[in-house]
C-alpha cells in the first residue's frame, strides 16, 4: 500500500505543480485556473524506460500460429491474501481478511469498487432478509449499509424488512474509505489473466495492465471475479452455464412528469424503481439467456441493449406528460449474472433451503428476494474447489445448484460469501494450512467477532 | 309378582336406572371417542370414521358416485342394525344427538315447550336419495355426523368459524324447541326409521292378526309420499345441476369429482381441511355460488399442495374426493397456473424467478421475447400438477402474478 500511495501522492503532486505552473504562466485568478489549464498545457516530462517494458516479449507467428514466447514476469507484489475482483464479494473479502490479521491485496480490472452493484448499477439490495422480516446479512455488509446511512443521499428504504436502494457513487466512495481504513493494498485497472500454479496449488496471479504483464504472489487467492476467471485458470472443476445478460440504466426527471397531462392513461412501462437521487430511477433489464463468457455475444448484448434502452426512453418521452424524462446513463458494466459455477466440496442446494438444513461448517446465512422463504445456510465447502488448493471462491460463482444460483448471486448474499472467504483465507494463512484443512471453528469464531450472522 | 322388566317393581326400577346409567356412559364415551377421532385429523385417517358411520351418507354417496368406498361398509352396518333395532344408533352413539339432548334439557328447564311439527326428516331423506340417483344428492350435508365433524374446523382457517354454524343451528333449535331436531328433522334419524319400517310393519301385521289393535304412528301413506319425494328430488337435482356454470369454478382439493356433482356429494364435514398439513383447504364462503357454501376450496397464498400428500382424499367420507395414491394424484392435476404479466415482476425486468424455483416438477421456464424485451414464465401443462407452489412463492402483493385456476377457467392455448 505504501508504495502505491506514494506513487499516487507523487502523481497528485505532479498535477498540482502543473496547475501552479499554469497559474504562474497566465497569472489568472484561481477560480479561472481550470478553464485555462488545458489550453496552456500541463507539465509533462519523459519517464525513464521502466523495467517492465524491458521484459516484454512480443508474440510472434510460427507456422501460421500466433505464439507467445516464454518469458519471465516481474513480481509486482507479495501478499498473504490476494483478492481478485473488487465487486461486492471481493471488497468484503479483502476487508474481512485484513481485519482478521492478514496482509491483503485487492486487484480489480476497472477503476472502481462494487462490480455489478455499482458499475452494473444494480443498486437494489435484495436478499438480506428472510420470511418474517429478519435480516440475515450482517457483518461487513451491514456495516457498509450503516456507513451509507451516514452519507447524505446515499441510501433509501433502510427500514426493517424492506430492500434498500443505494446510490452507486456513494457506494463506490464508501468502499474506497473502508478499503483505505482497513489497510488493504489495491491495484485498480488490473486484469487477472492467469493463475500461478505449482502442484495443484495456487501461488499467485498474473495480471495485465497498462504496466504490462506482472505477477503477484500470494499464500491464498480469493476468486471474486464473479466469473471464476481465476479458479478456472488454476484448473479447478466448474460448470459453464448460460444465463440472462442485461444492461441496467438510469432515467431522470421523473419528478417532472406532468400529472395533469398524463391523466388516467396507462403509465409507460419500465419506469424502474426509485434511487436516492430525486427524480432518478434505475431500470433493470433481464436480457436473453446467453453465454456470458463469449466475447462476441457480450459485444452483441452491449449493442442490442443500448439500442433498446435508447428507443424505450424515446417511447416514454412520447407519452403525454413524460416528455421531460431522459436517459441519465447506461451502466458502465454489462449485467452478466451467471457464467462459471465452481464445483466445490459442498454445494448450496435448493433441497437444503426447503429442508432448512443446518451445516456444521456454516459460514453464512442467506436471504431471499421478496423474503419468501426462511433462512438457508451456506456451508464453507461451497467456497472450496474439489481439486485445486489455496484458492477460494466468493460471490456469484460459488458452488451452487441452479435452483439456488439466483439467490446466491444477490448482492447481500455476495457480501456474506465474501465475508466468509476473506476470514477463512486469513485463518488459513495464520495457521499455515490449506483452505480445505482450515479449522472451521476458528473461522466461525472470527466471523462472529466481525458480527457476521451464522444462524 | 317379581318381574324384573316390570318398571313398577322395586328391582325393575333399579334395573331401569342401571340401564340408563350404562346408556349415558356409552353415549358420553361415544362423544369423547368421536372428538378424539376428529381431533387426530393431521396425524391419522381416523376422522373419516365419524361421518362414515352414517348410513344416510353411505347410501347417498353410493347412489351419487356409483362407487363403493370401503368406509361405506361402516354406514351400511349401522343401517343394518337400524333395521333390527330402530334408532338404536341415536340412543346409544350419536354424538350430535347427545349434544342436542343436552340443549333440549336446558331448554325445557328454561320452560321451552316442544313445537308441533310434522316429520320433515323423511322428506329430506327422500329428496336426497332420489336426487342422488341423478348424481346430485341435494341435502346430504344435513347429516348430523357430518355437521358434528364440520364444527371441528372452527380454528382451522380464516373462514373456519363458518363450519361450526350448522352445529350451532342444531343446538339453538334444540334449545328453542326441545327435541325437535332428533325427532322431526334429523335425516339420519328419519332414514333409520325408514329402514326399520318393513320389519316393524311385519310385526304389526302379526300383532294385528293376533287381535292386538294397538294404534301406531307408523302408518304413513308411504307410496304417495315416496313418489312425491322422488319426483321433487329428481326435479330439484336437475335444476341444481343446470343452474351451475355461471360462476367461475373454484379450485378443489386433489381427487375432487366433477362439478356440479361435487356440490351434492360433498357433505361439508371439513375433514379434508383439517387433515391438510399445509392448511390450504378452507370452507367456501359462497363466493362461487350459494350451493357451494362450506365446500372445500384451495387457496395457495401461503402454501401449496405437497407432492406426496393425499391425506384429504383419505379422510373424505362421501367420495367427493376420490381416494388417490401419490402417483394417481400426479396424473390428476388440480388446475393450471395463469400468469398475469401486468403484475409479474419480470415484465418490469425485476430480478425474480421464485415461481420456477419452487415448482417441484420443473414445469416453469422463462422465455425471452425479443419483441417485448422481457422474460415471461411459461408453464408446461404436461409436467404441471397445479400444486400451487408457484403461486405460494410469488412475491407480488396484493395480487399474485401467477395463480392456479380450475381447468374450466384456464384460458386455452
Ligand atoms: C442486470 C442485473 C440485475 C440484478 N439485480 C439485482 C438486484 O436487484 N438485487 C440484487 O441483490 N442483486 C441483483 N443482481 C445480482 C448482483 O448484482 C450480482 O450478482 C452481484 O453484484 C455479484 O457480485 P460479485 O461480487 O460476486 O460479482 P461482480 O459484481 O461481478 O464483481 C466481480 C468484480 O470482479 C472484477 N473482475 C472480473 N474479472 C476480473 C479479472 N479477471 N481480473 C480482475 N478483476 C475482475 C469485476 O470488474 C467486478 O468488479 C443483478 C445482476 C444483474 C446482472
Amino acid at each position: 500500500m505504501d508504495k502505491h500511495m506514494n506513487r499516487r501522492e507523487c502523481l497528485r503532486a505532479l498535477g498540482l505543480s502543473g496547475l501552479t505552473a499554469g497559474l504562474g504562466l497566465t497569472g489568472a485568478p484561481a477560480s479561472h485556473a481550470q478553464g485555462v489549464g488545458e489550453s496552456s498545457g500541463f507539465q509533462s516530462s519523459v519517464i525513464d524506460a521502466h523495467k517492465v517494458q524491458d521484459m516484454r516479449t512480443a508474440a510472434t507467428i510460427v507456422d501460421g500460429k500466433v505464439i507467445q514466447p516464454q518469458r519471465e514476469l516481474p513480481i509486482l507484489h507479495q501478499t498473504d491474501v490476494l483478492v481478485v475482483g473488487g465487486g461486492s464479494a471481493g471488497v468484503v473479502a479483502a476487508i474481512a481478511a485484513r481485519r482478521a490479521g492478514a496482509s491483503v491485496t485487492l486487484v480489480e480490472r476497472y477503476g472502481h469498487f462494487g462490480g455489478l452493484w455499482t458499475g452494473g448499477l444494480v443498486v437494489l439490495i435484495i436478499g438480506h432478509i428472510v420470511k418474517g422480516g429478519k435480516q440475515v446479512c450482517q457483518g461487513i455488509g451491514e456495516e457498509m449499509m450503516r456507513r451509507l446511512d451516514k452519507l447524505d443521499g446515499a441510501i433509501i428504504d433502510r427500514r426493517p424488512g424492506v430492500s434498500p436502494t443505494v446510490d452507486a457513487e456513494a457506494a463506490k466512495y464508501m468502499m474506497v474509505e473502508m478499503i483505505e481504513e482497513a489497510g488493504v493494498d489495491v491495484f485498480l485497472h488490473c486484469w487477472g489473466v492467469d493463475a500461478i500454479v505449482t502442484e495443484n496449488t495456487v501461488r499467485g496471479v498474473v495480471f495485465e495492465s497498462k504496466s504490462g504483464r506482472q505477477a503477484i504472489l500470494a499464500k491464498i487467492v480469493v476468486d471474486a471475479t464473479g466469473d471464476g476467471d481465476l479458479f478456472a485458470a488454476a484448473g479447478a472443476e466448474f460448470e459453464h452455464r448460460s444465463h440472462n445478460v442485461g444492461l441496467v440504466s438510469r432515467i431522470g426527471n421523473l419528478d417532472r412528469v406532468d400529472a395533469e397531462k398524463a391523466g388516467q392513461a396507462p403509465k409507460p412501462r419500465r419506469l424502474g424503481s426509485a434511487t436516492p437521487v430525486p427524480g432518478v430511477n434505475w431500470v433493470n433489464l433481464t436480457g436473453p439467456e446467453v453465454d456470458g463468457l463469449d466475447i462476441a455475444t457480450l459485444t452483441q448484448m452491449e449493442m442490442n441493449h443500448r439500442k433498446f434502452i435508447w428507443n424505450n426512453v424515446q417511447r416514454t418521452r412520447q407519452t403525454p406528460g413524460y416528455e421531460k424524462v431522459y436517459l441519465v446513463e447506461t451502466a458502465p458494466q454489462l449485467g452478466v449474472r451467471i457464467t462459471r459455477i465452481l464445483n466445490g466440496l459442498n454445494r448450496v442446494r435448493l433441497s437444503d433451503l426447503r429442508e432448512a438444513t443446518k451445516f456444521p461448517d456454516v459460514v453464512g446465512v442467506g436471504g431471499s428476494s421478496g423474503a419468501t422463504h426462511g433462512e438457508w445456510q451456506i456451508p464453507y465447502g461451497a467456497l472450496v474447489p474439489t481439486k485445486v488448493d489455496n484458492v477460494l471462491a466468493a460471490g456469484r460463482c460459488i458452488s451452487v445448484d441452479m435452483g439456488m444460483a439466483d439467490l446466491v448471486r444477490l448482492v447481500p448474499n455476495c457480501f456474506v460469501t465474501g465475508h466468509a472467504a476473506g476470514v477463512a483465507a486469513a485463518v488459513a494463512v495464520r495457521d499455515n494450512c490449506r483452505p480445505r484443512d482450515v479449522d472451521i471453528a476458528k473461522v466461525q469464531k472470527v466471523l462472529r467477532q466481525q458480527e457476521a450472522y451464522l444462524g | 309378582m317379581n318381574n324384573p322388566l316390570e318398571p313398577n317393581s322395586e328391582s325393575g326400577r333399579t334395573e331401569a336406572a342401571r340401564r340408563r346409567r350404562i346408556r349415558w356412559l356409552v353415549r358420553v364415551s361415544s362423544l369423547v371417542v368421536a372428538i378424539v377421532l376428529l381431533l387426530a385429523a393431521r396425524q391419522t385417517r381416523w376422522p373419516v370414521l365419524v361421518p362414515a358411520l352414517s348410513p344416510f351418507v353411505a347410501a347417498g354417496s353410493i347412489l351419487a358416485t356409483r362407487a363403493f368406498a370401503v368406509t361405506a361398509c361402516l354406514g351400511l352396518a349401522v343401517g343394518l342394525i337400524a333395521m333390527l333395532r330402530p334408532r338404536c344408533f341415536c340412543r346409544w352413539v350419536c354424538p350430535l344427538g347427545l349434544c342436542a339432548d343436552g340443549m333440549s334439557y336446558v331448554g325445557r328447564r328454561c320452560g321451552r315447550k316442544p313445537a308441533k311439527l310434522p316429520s320433515i326428516g323423511r322428506w329430506i331423506v327422500l329428496l336426497t336419495l332420489a336426487s342422488a340417483c341423478l348424481g346430485y344428492p341435494l341435502l346430504l350435508c344435513l347429516d348430523p355426523l357430518t355437521m358434528f365433524s364440520g364444527a371441528f374446523g372452527i380454528a382451522e382457517s380464516r373462514t373456519g368459524w363458518l363450519t361450526a354454524l350448522p352445529l350451532l343451528l342444531v343446538l339453538t333449535t334444540s334449545f328453542v324447541w326441545p327435541h325437535i331436531w332428533c325427532s322431526r328433522i334429523c335425516p339420519l334419524g328419519a332414514f333409520q326409521d325408514m329402514l326399520a319400517y318393513p320389519l316393524r310393519r311385519a310385526r304389526q301385521a302379526r300383532n294385528q292378526a293376533g287381535g292386538n289393535r294397538s294404534s301406531s304412528r307408523w302408518n304413513p301413506p308411504l307410496a304417495r309420499r315416496t313418489v312425491l319425494g322422488v319426483a321433487a328430488g329428481a326435479a330439484l337435482a336437475g335444476i341444481a345441476r343446470s343452474s351451475q356454470g355461471s360462476t367461475p369454478r373454484p379450485l378443489r382439493p386433489p381427487g375432487a369429482i366433477d362439478e356440479p356433482e361435487f356440490l351434492g356429494v360433498c357433505v361439508r364435514c371439513g375433514n379434508c381441511a383439517r387433515a391438510c398439513p399445509t392448511h390450504i383447504i378452507e370452507p367456501s364462503l359462497g363466493r362461487h355460488g350459494p350451493a357451494g357454501l362450506l365446500t372445500p376450496i384451495l387457496h395457495f397464498e401461503e402454501s401449496y399442495c405437497l407432492v406426496d400428500c393425499t391425506k384429504c382424499t383419505q379422510v373424505c367420507p362421501s367420495g367427493a374426493l376420490v381416494r388417490l395414491s401419490p402417483d394417481g394424484k400426479a396424473s390428476r392435476p388440480i388446475g393450471l397456473p395463469q400468469v398475469d404479466m401486468s403484475v409479474c415482476l419480470l415484465a418490469e425486468s425485476r430480478e425474480c424467478t421464485e415461481c420456477g424455483r419452487w415448482c417441484p416438477h420443473a414445469a416453469i421456464r422463462y422465455v425471452w421475447s425479443e419483441t417485448e424485451y422481457t422474460l415471461t414464465p411459461e408453464i408446461d401443462a404436461q409436467k404441471c400438477t397445479g400444486c400451487g407452489a408457484c403461486e405460494a412463492a410469488c412475491p407480488t402483493k396484493p395480487n399474485k402474478a401467477i395463480v392456479v385456476v380450475a381447468f374450466e377457467n384456464a384460458a386455452s392455448g
